[in-house]
């Protein structure tokens, strides 16, 4: 265990930081936890799990972007850019374990803390609470889901991008901009006019 | 009717007829009338809802604009999910369709059954699994499908909706424009 923490001491931060939203864990316990767990480096633009494959992981993001998309009619549409801190996976393929509708690539080079489904299966089993943990954890992505949801039928493209941009003023920088316009539901084009919105503040 | 929880559980995870007893101790069961508003935007969600019988919406307002997001039946789960599971106040309203009767259990009574052992608490987890699954299927149906592959897919699979739900609740439900929908009608397999 000892080994993880050296290769990456944030690595450690941003497990407790995340499992912390759920319920309270100390470090001992993070180390048992970590200890199911395996350390995955990666160059950037690796596709880590393509459509059809079965998703074995799910990983959170240690340094680096990873983004997950679906390909429609040879489009791809953007889900989720995820970075330090964000968990990120084919959710549907790794739980039902069955083909991924989505593609998983990463967008630059990327460490990530992955957990494969066996290792979660058998963390649930034995990790004193385990079961709480899982449904907490599980219970958080079903409300991040819905919130996102509500928030992309309720608001317009020129809010959607105002609080994206706000909230996450670095994405400029790191993210292709078409790729943050297809997150976004909004046409390049549009995404485009709407930058001089972000330089007047 | 109440065979149908236990066939509904039964889906995800094994539970005794002991077992199910037990289960049905945590819930009460609940009647309404249709029409009937269970939850309000600002209202914390007290209650989930297996439905035994009836239909229940879940809506939310854009300006003026119904804007529906579930329709549930007999056999289906649904309440306000997120205010239910945070505690924080609902952005919905969920109401009845018809008469409704319901299993319900409180926000309190399901954490007490959590904490009452771990056979419930992994049963929660399942159950929060499929709730998941289920909105995030739905929400890769909308990308992935056409207008018209979705409401194909969705009026035969769920035929008896036509007959009970206004169309302009289900144009709304599959986010098509209720012009649209009528024009689309004539797609249905013939019965």
């Amino acid at each position: 265990m000892t080994n993880l923490i050296d290769i990456n001491p944030s690595l450690i931060e941003y497990a407790h930081r995340y499992l912390q939203r759920f319920m309270s864990i100390n470090i001992d316990e993070l180390k048992m936890l970590l200890s199911y767990c395996e350390i995955r480096q990666v160059e950037k633009r690796t596709i880590l799990v393509k459509e059809g494959e079965v998703d074995n992981y799910l990983n959170m993001v240690v340094k680096g972007l990873v983004m997950k998309y679906v390909r429609v009619k040879k489009n791809d549409m953007i889900l989720q850019l995820a970075t330090e801190g964000h968990v990120i996976h084919s959710e549907i393929s790794f739980l039902t374990r069955t083909p991924s509708l989505v593609f998983v690539e990463t967008l630059e080079p990327t460490v990530m803390l992955s957990l494969t489904y066996d290792k979660m299966e058998e963390a649930l089993d034995k990790f004193p609470q385990g079961e709480r943990l899982g449904r907490l954890i599980l219970t958080g992505m079903y409300v991040k889901k819905e919130e996102s949801r509500y928030f992309r039928l309720l608001r317009s493209a020129r809010e959607r991008f105002l609080d994206y941009i706000n909230a996450h003023p670095h994405m400029l920088q790191r993210v292709p901009q078409k790729y943050l316009a297809s997150y976004l539901n909004i046409k390049p084009e549009t995404f485009s006019r709407m930058k001089h919105l972000v330089a007047k503040q | 009717m109440i065979n149908d929880l236990l066939t509904f559980l039964n889906k995800f995870v094994k539970v005794s007829i002991e077992e199910f007893a037990e289960l049905i101790a945590w819930t009460e069961p609940r009647q309404f009338e249709k029409k009937t508003i269970l939850t309000r935007p600002g209202d914390v969600e007290e209650y989930m809802y297996f439905i035994t019988s009836g239909l229940i919406r879940k809506y939310f307002l854009k300006k003026d604009q119904e804007i529906i997001t579930h329709l549930v039946k007999e056999g289906g789960i649904i309440g306000s999910g997120e205010s239910f599971l945070t505690g924080q106040p609902s952005r919905y309203f969920v109401e009845t369709l018809e008469p409704t009767t319901a299993f319900a259990i409180s926000r309190q009574k399901l954490e007490e059954m959590y904490g009452s052992s771990k056979k419930w608490e992994k049963l929660g987890r399942i159950m929060t699994t499929q709730y998941f699954l289920v909105q995030e299927m739905r929400l890769m149906d909308n990308i992935r499908y056409s207008t018209r592959e979705r409401f194909v897919k969705f009026m035969n699979e769920n035929t008896d909706l036509l007959q009970r739900v206004p169309q302009k609740y289900l144009a709304s439900y599959l986010n098509i424009k209720p012009e649209t929908f009528s024009r689309l009608k004539h797609l249905m397999n013939p019965k």
